[in-house]
Parts: structure tokens; C-alpha cells; sequence
């Protein structure tokens, strides 16, 4: 492998890592936000049930 | 869009532009070195990555400390997220490390100095995280992170010290040793690349910060409405 | 001064429990020699080369055995709920785990003063007057290993995988004194004396000074995870 093989390679696992990472947090992020909105909105469970 | 929300865009944004104009720096305009040839554009990523591991953990020390004082959720959320993004980028900086050192010293790895170094750092917070997933009670779990994350933290310097000495006292001098920088000698536009990429390796850190401290924050949400909700 | 009382009293009556049963001394007793004895049927070397790495074995013989006492180490607190009555008392924390940690330190110094010389006997070597420097060393070192390990051995307390997460938080945190203590002992045993490796052992005082210092101030906040 030439050099520049190497420098591809390093840069390519950096490149690919960080954007496979921040691919995954942007789900984890968009997932979050929908549960958040989803118990934000529905209604109070029992809530009626006042003793 | 919220406020927040815009500012976080803004930022990737500008991480972007720059880690972009740092891989054209590095890639394109600055010189091959005169020893090591093509692949010393490899520290153009390697130094930031580390720097940026360090900040991290340096992070997760405020955090930890502050929780420790104040209670405040918020800095156990900073915590957290900077010990997860400080593991990503000493195991970056690891693998970058490894693929300079097969064409620089003819091995994929080497129990040299730094290198043993960053690899105890990642097991030190790789294990944070451990601790973290392994405690069911979230607030105990914040606790024993917080005093771990502290006790680390002071722990590094000493580790730092233990393992120099120990490869420097075995270890023959080798001829080419990326700390020895002539920098005198060193062409401009090397530093440049080296500047930018640093400029922009630390937006995007902090720009991945910001995307996971928030993923936290809502998580902790998530947990009092349903509580509250009972659902 | 209080908290010496205090730390006192605690720790007899670890002493004394530990009198009667004797659970976790005889079992690090035995692990320790029977790792002497796996070491033996792993390292098929030379007697020469059993002198080189003898610290590294005797070494690792402890830590694994220490492992062992630690993870025994909170283990009459865990039933009956002993632990919140000990939190409920008036006690300083600092107490608590200086009590713990010489606790731990006496069952592994007590297992050392037998282990090491059963290696010397086991592995044939020579050099016993050596002995006394040999376990200065091992001293600093295991009240390194007894403070951090007490530390973490009340982090992991209500983890899962207890067991495994022990050592894994445990040992990369170790590393400066698995260093200096092997590196002391080495330079001993080859020059008979300690010369350049007094660094090391500046670097194990200073370690356990740093870390019993941290332990007795952060304790509190240790136990309420």
C-alpha cells in the first residue's frame, strides 16, 4: 500500500467513522423528540379520577 | 424551528465549512514532509483527535465535580455526553496512530509512550460508560460516574508519568520521532492545515456536544412525563 | 482524633468477623498459591528467566487475589440492610473507608508475607536477604491497590456484572503502581539494591498519599451511589 494509500485510509475510517456516528446520534436525537412530543400531547392517564 | 435548535444548524454548518477547508489544506496544499513523505498529513487529523479526547475528559471532569457540589442535572447530562464523544475520539486517534505507525516504523502497533498512553485512556472512560450502563438506579449512576469520572481525571497525570518512564528507560531512541518537531523548519502552510483542521475538529466536537447533551436532556424528560403521566 | 477512633472501631469489627469465619482469608490464601502453581504450568522457562519475571508474576499473583478480597469487601454491609444503619449512624465516611481499606490491606498483607516466600521456595531462587526490600515495595503497592480498589469496590456496589465491572474500572486506573512496584522490584532483585528506581517509589508514596487523601474527602458521596 503507498503512502497515499495509508493517508486515505486513515482519513476515509475517520470520515466514515464520524459521519456513521453522527448519522446514528441524529436518530437517536429525532427518536427523543418524537416520544417527547408524544407524552407532551396525550392526555393525562387518570387524571379524571380525582378522590 | 426553536432558537436552539437553529443555533445547533449553525454550527454544523460552519464545522462543516471548516472541516472542509481543512481536509483541502491538509490534502492538497500544504507539502509532503521531508522525512516522512505523504503520510504525515495523517497528523493532520492524529494531533486534533487527541487534543479533542483531552478537552472531553477534561469536560467530564468539570461535570463530575460540579454535579458532586451542585446536584444539577444538567452537568451530569455534560458529563455523559462529553465521556462518550471523548471515547470516540481516542479510539479515533488510536486508529490513526496505528495507520501512521505501519508505514513509519513498519508495525500496525507499538508499546511506545503515547500511543499505550491513549490506549488507558480509552479503557479508563470506555469503563465510565460501563459503570454507567450497569447501575439501574439513574441517579446512583450519575453519582459513581461523577466520583469516577473525577477519580480518573487525577489519575491521568500519574499514569502519563508512570508510562514515559517506563519507555524511556527500555525504550532505544528511535529515528523518527513525531514530538521532535523542528519547528523551526516547519513550512507555513503545514501549519495552517494543521490550524484549521484543530479549528475545525473543535466545532464539530462541540457541535456533537451539543447534539448529545440534548438527546440526554430529552431523555431525562421522557422519564418525569412518563412518570407523570403514568404511562 | 475522631476519626482515627472511629476508623479503629471499625475496623476490629471487620477483624473480628473476619476471625471467626475467615472466608476471605483462607480464600485468597488459596488463590494465591494456586495461581503460583498455574503460573508454574504456564511459564515453562529457564530458572534465570523465573528470576526476571518473578515480580511481574508475583505481582499479578496479588492483584488477581486482592480482586478477589474486594469484591468480599462490602459484603457483610450488603445483607440486612448494615449498610444504610452504618449511613444512618453519626459516623465520618472517611472513617468508613479508611477502616475498609486497612481492612483489606491486613488480609492482603497477611497473604503476601505468606505467598511471597512460598514463591522464593516454589521457584528456587536465591536472594532472601532481599526479602525485607521486596516487601517494602509490595507494601506501597498493595496500599495503593487497597485505597483505589475499596474506592471502586463501593461504586460497583449495586451494579450488575459486579464482578467483572470491579476489575475492569479497577485496573487501568492501577497502572502507575503495577508499574512501580514491578519496575522497584526488578531494579532489586538486579542490583541488589533500589539506586534509579527510588523515582518509582517516589511515585508509589505519592500516589497512595494523593488517593487515601481523595478517598477520606470523597467518601461520602462514594457510599450514597
Amino acid at each position: 500500500m503507498g503512502a497515499w494509500g495509508f493517508v486515505s485510509l486513515a482519513y476515509g475510517i475517520v470520515c466514515g467513522t464520524l459521519v456513521v456516528y453522527w448519522m446514528f446520534l441524529k436518530r437517536r436525537y429525532r427518536q427523543a423528540e418524537a416520544e417527547v412530543d408524544r407524552l407532551r400531547s396525550s392526555e393525562i392517564i387518570g387524571s379524571d379520577d380525582k378522590i | 424551528m426553536t432558537q436552539s435548535k437553529k443555533r445547533k444548524g449553525i454550527l454544523g454548518g460552519l464545522a462543516l465549512v471548516a472541516v472542509a477547508i481543512g481536509l483541502y489544506w491538509s490534502l492538497a496544499v500544504a507539502p509532503p514532509d521531508a522525512y516522512q513523505g505523504e503520510v504525515q498529513r495523517i497528523m493532520y487529523l492524529h494531533l486534533p483527535s487527541i487534543l479533542t479526547a483531552y478537552l472531553s475528559y477534561f469536560l467530564v471532569f468539570i461535570g463530575s465535580g460540579m454535579y458532586l457540589w451542585k446536584r444539577e442535572k444538567r452537568d451530569d447530562l455534560l458529563a455523559h455526553a462529553a465521556a462518550e464523544l471523548g471515547v470516540l475520539f481516542t479510539a479515533l486517534t488510536i486508529i490513526e496512530g496505528s495507520i501512521w505507525g505501519k508505514p513509519t516504523w513498519g508495525v500496525w502497533w507499538t508499546w511506545d509512550a503515547r500511543l499505550t498512553l491513549t490506549a488507558i485512556l480509552l479503557l479508563i472512560y470506555a469503563g465510565y460508560l460501563m459503570l454507567r450502563s450497569l447501575i439501574d438506579d439513574e441517579n446512583r449512576a450519575a453519582s459513581a460516574a461523577a466520583i469516577l469520572g473525577i477519580i480518573g481525571f487525577l489519575d491521568i497525570p500519574l499514569i502519563h508519568m508512570s508510562v514515559y518512564w517506563w519507555r524511556t528507560l527500555h525504550q532505544p531512541p528511535s529515528i523518527l520521532r513525531p514530538d521532535k518537531v523542528p519547528w523551526e523548519n516547519v513550512h507555513p502552510a503545514m501549519l495552517t492545515a494543521l490550524t484549521i483542521s484543530f479549528v475545525g475538529f473543535l466545532l464539530l466536537y462541540f457541535y456533537l456536544l451539543s447534539l448529545r447533551y440534548r438527546v440526554g436532556e430529552m431523555r431525562q424528560e421522557i422519564k418525569a412525563l412518563r412518570l407523570e403521566r403514568g404511562a | 482524633m475522631a476519626l482515627l477512633k472511629q476508623t479503629y472501631l471499625l475496623l476490629c469489627k471487620d477483624l473480628l468477623l473476619e476471625l471467626r469465619r475467615r472466608d476471605s482469608l483462607l480464600t485468597m490464601f488459596f488463590f494465591g498459591t494456586l495461581l503460583l502453581f498455574v503460573f508454574h504450568f504456564s511459564f515453562d522457562l529457564a530458572p534465570d528467566k523465573i528470576a526476571e519475571m518473578a515480580p511481574a508474576l508475583l505481582w499479578l499473583a496479588f492483584l488477581f487475589t486482592g480482586t478477589l478480597g474486594l469484591a468480599q469487601l462490602f459484603q457483610a454491609e450488603r445483607e440486612n440492610h448494615c449498610l444504610d444503619a452504618l449511613l444512618l449512624s453519626p459516623l465520618d465516611r472517611g472513617a468508613l473507608f479508611l477502616a475498609k481499606t486497612s481492612f483489606n490491606l491486613i488480609l492482603m498483607l497477611l497473604v503476601e508475607l505468606v505467598v511471597m516466600p512460598l514463591f522464593w521456595i516454589l521457584f528456587n531462587l536465591s536472594a532472601w536477604n532481599l526479602l525485607p526490600q521486596l516487601f517494602l515495595v509490595t507494601l506501597l503497592g498493595t496500599i495503593g491497590f487497597c485505597v483505589l480498589g475499596t474506592i471502586m469496590s463501593a461504586l460497583t456496589l449495586r451494579a450488575r456484572a459486579r464482578e467483572l465491572l470491579l476489575p475492569l474500572v479497577l485496573f487501568p486506573l492501577m497502572i502507575p503502581v503495577i508499574l512501580a512496584t514491578i519496575r522497584c522490584m526488578e531494579s532489586v532483585l538486579r542490583h541488589g539494591e533500589f539506586g534509579e528506581a527510588v523515582s518509582w517509589l517516589k511515585l508509589l508514596v505519592g500516589f497512595d498519599v494523593i488517593f487515601i487523601t481523595v478517598g477520606v474527602l470523597i467518601f461520602d458521596w462514594v457510599l450514597e451511589s
